[in-house]
């Protein structure tokens, strides 16, 4: 089985953005942490993870995420998320990371409310 | 990119293997005796929730010479789950079996001291979050020990299957803190996963050495879930103990509500 998956990060005015691709599981641990690392080498008080071109995340993908949160917390920064489908939407909300992190339909909406 | 297809099928294999949005959990028709007193109707916790430290612990053993696929194991792995366990720690599933979105109960007994004999009862459950051909997580209601999941997975490392539990997980309320750093709870935990995985090997006849790898993920305590003990099934369950004798003497007639 093929495990593909890619993380990159861009910067936004306040923001940095990591770009994911593929599917979030077990193998996207390294790359998925690597890139939250370089992400927190700017100085910006939100990271964002960008869904858009994300084709499945289980629940170990979930986990990471988990992760990824806590990291954010004890640093103080927001994590903020945007291109979810509703149907990993409806996931976040069962797993209730919705509760602790803002959910936005696109980048457009979340550069408006964040900027 | 995916085409339109690809996104199909993922968003298919997506729905099959997640739980089906639910704020609350909801017991199923069970197999056995086991007692729903503090699963119905209680919300599911992630490792967000709880109030004591998070952490992640990765248990694994390697079933060298298993010739079977990683689904077929899990497979096994699934129907003979309550099987696996120590005997302590009793677990019925629902008729379903374990399948996303379906609870299974729990009867515990815990050590009341580090090193003494499990005699505490404690009644709870989880529910089923996510369930795949090699991988199921379950997760844990208000109430429970830990807040957070566990998932167990089956895969192939340097051509070897490896079956794993890996719990992300912190205690629930102050009182399942203090059991944990104090009184032992925490290695009464792991004995439990290393006891999982060595009657799995032994299934297969797998002499398997189980390796542990913890990582503190948030060291912070967390004040504001400190209210979470109003569910604390290990007091709930000793309370519906002392309250059995009240409940034999209750006249059998009475309409049910």
């Amino acid at each position: 089985m093929e495990h593909i998956f890619s993380a990159s990060e861009r910067e936004l005015p306040g923001m940095v953005v990591i770009d994911l691709q593929g599917e979030i599981n077990a193998f996207a641990d390294q790359e998925l942490s690597a890139a939250y690392e370089r992400a927190e080498g700017h100085a910006t008080p939100t990271v964002v993870l960008n869904f858009k071109e994300v084709s499945y995340i289980n629940s170990t993908g979930i986990a990471l995420i988990v992760g990824l949160l806590a990291r954010a917390r004890k640093a103080g920064r927001r994590l903020a998320v945007y291109g979810l489908s509703d149907h990993y939407q409806e996931i976040f909300q069962i797993t209730r990371l919705a509760d602790f992190m803002n959910i936005y339909s696109d980048e457009a909406s979340l550069v408006a409310e964040l900027s | 990119m995916n085409t339109p297809d690809q996104d199909n099928a993922n968003q298919k294999r997506s729905e099959t293997a997640w739980a089906p949005p639910t704020a609350r959990m909801k017991v199923g028709e069970m197999t056995g005796s086991a007692r729903n007193i503090n699963v119905d109707g209680r919300q599911p916790m992630s490792p967000l929730q709880g109030f004591g430290q998070m952490w992640q612990k990765t248990f694994k053993v390697r079933l060298s010479g298993v010739d079977k696929s990683a689904a077929e194991v899990m497979q096994i792995w699934k129907e003979n789950f309550p099987k696996f366990q120590p005997p302590e720690n009793r677990f019925y599933p629902s008729m379903a079996g374990i399948q996303p979105g379906e609870v299974l109960l729990i009867e515990a007994k815990v050590p009341p001291f580090a090193g003494l004999p499990s005699i505490l009862p404690v009644v709870t459950g989880v529910m089923v979050l996510y369930a795949d051909d090699t991988t199921f997580t379950v997760m844990t209601p208000e109430g429970h020990p830990e807040a957070g999941w566990n998932t167990f997975s089956v895969f192939e490392e340097d051509d070897v299957l490896v079956a794993q539990c890996q719990s992300l997980c912190r205690p629930n309320d102050p009182l399942y803190d203090f059991f944990n750093r104090f009184m032992g709870a925490s290695s009464q935990q792991d004995k439990i996963w290393i006891h999982v995985l060595v009657s799995l090997a032994d299934h297969f006849e797998v002499k398997g050495q189980v390796t542990t790898d913890k990582v503190l993920v948030d060291p912070k305590v967390q004040w504001s879930q400190a209210k979470n003990i109003w569910h604390n099934a290990a007091i709930r369950t000793m309370f519906y103990v002392l309250g059995t004798p009240l409940r034999w003497l209750r006249p059998k007639n009475r309409p049910s509500s």
